[in-house]
């Protein structure tokens, strides 16, 4: 039942974004993040719906499953909205009681939803169209020229690269051992929050043992295979920026110039 | 011929408290030539396992020497270079393989290596055709079996170049039909050249071996090809460990006064033997 587990959101089908180069994709995502807090005016906006629509219709990742990524932070979408549209000092249009709406709430409200909404439409973007192994080689890249400032860049690819590895093969541990414990009597399901909470601990201490096992054997296979860290360590696979990524660029620098000039103005 | 591999009064203690001190091996010396396939017997806590260890320079020696293609294991500027001459496979499939990607995995031996990306690409070629997995190469490792797992770990190896392989017990965790894919690979390897070390208790995978050793309580109590270690039943009896079966079958034919040859060691011998009785 475990065994065919996606991890994180990727979204396999063959578009021109998936196959765009992930430091570019990641780059891209952080521009755009910026980009959306420059933001200010309607024109800015009806810029964004027009980038992040060409964005989705590019990638072939159906609108609905984007729009499912939403659903988990709808409350602090509401949450900002209301905040916003009460809490704004202006001109009112609205008093009842204690509730007052303004112009200027109902402007700042509408931009702050739609602030997020993209945000998260548009970072989504990124990993339902980078696979996870893409996006841990994208950071790696990335972060190497900040290696001199102490980042470990290679590090943190390594331990994210592991920890994908080993997610599956835990998530299999975990279904033995449950099965073995329910075999000896073990009650995961019933119960109040307490007492469930309770009933996972034989279950998590032989999976933690199991881990810690695990990565003593692998820290002696990667010995083993002359693993000393980052330093001369050469890759396979080398990135390489193809024609289709500079377009791309020209495509996400156009876009991020006009919003800025669109501020200014 | 030079030796590939060899321990002089080699001695192992597993530090622990005073009195808890457990010497894992002791004084033991073995030599492997180039080429040859040697098989490690005996059962579990006999110190097999440590003195693949100790071969490898994952463990260093407390006493006597260990050389590496006339490298000592103790100096640790030779380290990287008896690791990459001498590779290791060990026991667990799944706790050896560190990358997401079966290719990606093989690679990550001669990427520590520093090797250059296109040669790389050659080498992990040639490495997974030769254990047969190519077809597999952009495969998450979960989604493979035990003996597959088992054969990319390999890959991982010879994608390195190595001149000697040590087994240590590779096909413990598996299933009978990936305990051949294994054993067949081994083999294979052997003919090309690599002196293989394969530690194991499955009597049935040294009966293939030039030669094998039989391990007991951190020293080696028998040595020979394995038709000459295998006919002494008794002895390995004595310190529990099996014979292959069908070795077993002619040694109690013996007792009941079938003549048979003494040092059968396959189904195809045994069939042999008993049709020249009709």
């Amino acid at each position: 039942m475990l065994r065919d587990i996606t991890i994180g959101q990727y979204y396999p089908v063959k578009s021109v974004i998936h196959r765009l180069d992930p430091r570019l994709k990641i780059l891209a995502s952080f521009v755009y993040i910026i980009a959306l807090f420059i933001v200010k005016n309607i024109q800015s906006y009806i810029m964004v719906i027009g980038y992040i629509s060409l964005m989705i219709l590019l990638s072939k990742v159906p609108l609905k499953y984007i729009l499912k990524g939403l659903r988990p932070i709808l409350i602090i979408i509401v949450l900002t909205f209301g905040i916003n549209i009460f809490m704004t000092q202006g001109e009112v249009v609205f008093q009842r009681g204690f509730i007052t709406i303004t112009r200027e709430g109902i402007e700042m409200a509408v931009f702050m939803a739609l602030r997020l909404i993209f945000l998260i439409i548009g970072t989504s973007l990124l990993t339902l169209t980078t696979s996870p192994i893409q996006l841990t080689d994208g950071i790696e890249r990335i972060l190497n020229p900040f290696k001199r400032l102490g980042v470990p860049a290679h590090e943190l690819a390594m331990m994210m690269t592991i920890a994908l590895r080993f997610i599956p093969t835990l998530l299999e541990e975990t279904d033995k051992i449950m099965k073995a414990q329910m075999a000896r009597g073990a009650d995961f399901e019933s119960g109040n929050l307490m007492k469930r909470a309770k009933s996972l601990i034989p279950l998590l201490v032989p999976l933690f043992i199991g881990a810690f096992r695990r990565a003593d054997d692998l820290a002696m296979a990667m010995e083993a295979r002359c693993y000393r860290g980052g330093e001369n360590r050469t890759r396979m696979k080398q990135l390489k920026y193809h024609s289709r990524d500079y377009i791309a660029a020209i495509v996400i620098l156009g876009f991020v110039v006009s919003i800025v000039v669109m501020r200014i103005l | 011929m030079s030796n590939m591999v060899e321990t002089k009064e080699l001695i192992f203690e597993y530090s622990g408290n005073e009195d808890e001190r457990v010497t894992a091996v002791k004084k033991l010396s073995l030599s492997v030539k180039k080429g040859e396939f040697v098989a490690v017997i005996g059962h579990n806590g006999s110190g097999k396992s440590t003195l693949a260890k100790l071969i490898n320079g994952i463990l260093v020696p407390s006493g006597g020497k260990v050389f590496v293609d006339s490298m000592d294991t103790v100096n640790a500027e030779n380290i990287w270079n008896i690791r990459q001459k001498a590779g290791m496979v060990f026991q667990n499939p799944d706790n050896q393989i560190v990358a997401t990607i079966v290719e990606e995995d093989v690679a990550f031996g001669p990427e520590n290596l520093g090797i250059k990306p296109e040669e790389i690409r050659e080498r992990v070629d040639d490495a997974l055709n030769a254990v047969g997995m190519y077809e597999f190469r952009g495969k998450p490792p979960h989604l493979l079996s035990g003996g597959q797992k088992q054969r990319i770990a390999i890959a991982g190896v010879l994608a390195m170049k190595p001149e000697c392989i040590i087994f240590d017990e590779p096909t413990a965790m598996l299933d009978p039909s990936g305990r051949k894919e294994v054993m067949e690979a081994i083999l294979r390897l052997n003919k090309e050249g690599i002196t293989i070390i394969h530690i194991t208790h499955f009597m049935d995978e040294a009966v293939n071996a030039h030669r094998v050793v039989v391990m007991e309580d951190g020293n080696i109590i028998l040595e020979g090809n394995p038709k000459e270690v295998f006919s002494k039943v008794d002895k390995l009896k004595a310190i529990g460990l099996d014979v292959p079966q069908v070795t077993l079958l002619s040694n109690d034919l013996n007792k009941e006064g079938i003549k048979l040859s003494k040092d059968i060691l396959t189904v195809d011998e045994m069939v042999n033997e008993l049709c020249q009785l009709l």
